[in-house]
């Protein structure tokens, strides 16, 4: 089983989805730095996915410093200070795009979207009964 | 070597039908590479003929380097080779048929072919032929992967077989590869669920020419679903460009599939070839969707030539 959530859909780069999925999880705080990441090969194996793409999967976190490779001993969620609150929005950017899109498909304005929201972010925090 | 399989020109004729024409592919090291086509398109005598069960009538084809008329025991048993209709001694157990094999290949891993039959959960003590056909697809691959071939061939591995099976078939398969030796994959099928995946490169056959060979996520960013809007409902005009597949047209929505994707493009072809377009939105689609696309468009261009 893998410490981060991954639903993979056909027709997007399973590269893609994997590296966001792993960002999401490090930026909500799901793996914290330290955390021991998978190998390649359990990637490949829990994901179904070619070994090449969870290898180049692992390869772009590395890059991107999100993971760390400590020789000999494995990979790791890299020890950086916690995420900003740009690199949230930045995990966002694509719902509110699909958001932004839908609502004008409806002919819907700004205002109607932003008061849609409030009311569903309202509704999150009130107590559930 | 750069290339594991490498045919050039390759040609296979059955007294007056070439069931595979003037094929040329190529099959990087360390890649799994699926071969998708229907039924009959040549994807067997393709394989076949590779493995040197089938001699070319024209071209060539190299395996791990090694021209497919001389493969010999040396290359064979660096090569793994499953396929749907298999001569396994179907009185031994597969316990039985592992112990007989295991002599040939000087890279036999017992402990490896344990844990995979594990795996696989393939049982070791009952005679094959009672084995159900699932289970005997596993006792193949089993076989073929437990001295830990450079090369794994399959043809057509995930025919009949259900979904749980499958699933361990792509298990075992995953656990083989990878790794620091050097393997690679080549698999025929006309199933591309399992394929998506897994491929690295899919390549399209359709009587028995080779349509593209391609790597997977290039086929995917190129490929999208286009629906317009417009104002009022037209036909389709006569003219449209060649890479947009299959479109149709019902009241004020036109659809067709982009095969040469380009987010900036789009837009400007679009209002071009409708100039009444009020919203345009392009869905990725998956491998499945694309072959099928694919195949309907190859049915109508052959029944109007």
């Amino acid at each position: 089983m893998l410490p981060f959530t991954v639903t993979l859909r056909p027709g997007l780069s399973v590269h893609e989805q994997v590296v966001f999925a792993v960002k999401r999880a490090i930026v909500s705080g799901r793996l914290k730095p330290g955390d021991e990441f998978p190998s390649v090969r359990v990637l490949s194996r829990e994901l179904r996915i070619n070994p090449n793409t969870a290898h180049k999967v692992v390869a772009t976190l590395v890059g991107d410093g999100m993971l760390e490779v400590r020789p000999g001993i494995g990979t790791f969620v890299a020890g950086r200070s916690s995420s900003s609150a740009e690199d949230r929005r930045a995990l966002l950017r694509e719902d509110v795009e699909r958001l932004a899109v839908d609502a004008r498909h409806l002919g819907l304005d700004v205002q109607d979207v932003v008061d849609a929201v409030i009311e569903h972010w309202n509704r999150l925090n009130r107590p559930a009964r | 070597m750069q290339y594991a399989i490498e045919t050039q020109h390759l040609s296979r004729r059955f007294g007056r039908t070439e069931a595979v024409h003037d094929l040329t592919l190529n099959v990087p090291v360390g890649s799994i590479f699926a071969l998708v086509g229907p039924n009959g398109a040549g994807k067997t005598t393709t394989i076949k003929t590779m493995m040197n069960l089938w001699q070319p009538s024209g071209g060539s084809a190299r395996m791990l380097g090694t021209d497919s008329r001389k493969l010999g025991p040396a290359t064979l048993r660096r090569i793994g080779y499953v396929s749907e209709n298999q001569d396994l001694h179907e009185w031994m157990t597969v316990g039985q048929l592992m112990a007989y094999c295991a002599p040939f290949y000087p890279t036999w891993d017992t402990a490896f072919g344990a844990a995979l039959a594990r795996q696989l959960a393939v049982p070791l003590d009952k005679p094959i032929k009672r084995c159900s056909r699932g289970t005997k697809m596993k006792a193949a691959l089993l076989v073929s992967l437990a001295y830990r071939p450079e090369l794994l061939v399959m043809d057509e591995p995930f025919g009949g077989l259900d979904a749980l099976v499958r699933e361990e078939f792509s298990s075992g398969i995953l656990e083989a590869v990878g790794g620091d030796r050097p393997w690679t994959v080549f698999v025929s099928s006309h199933d591309i669920d399992e394929v998506e995946r897994l491929a690295d490169w899919v390549g399209t056959i359709n009587e028995g020419r080779l349509q593209f060979a391609e790597p997977v996520p290039s086929i995917i960013a190129r490929f999208r679903q286009v629906e317009v809007a417009l104002g009022d409902s037209a036909r389709l005009p006569s003219n449209l460009p060649a890479s947009w597949l299959a479109p149709e047209a019902a009241g004020r929505t036109i659809r067709f599939v982009e095969s040469a994707f380009s987010e900036a493009d789009l837009g400007p072809r679009v209002h071009a070839a409708f100039p009444g377009a009020l919203d345009i939105s392009a869905s990725p689609m998956s491998l499945r969707q694309i072959f099928i696309t694919l195949a309907r468009t190859y049915r109508i261009s052959e029944k109007s030539a």
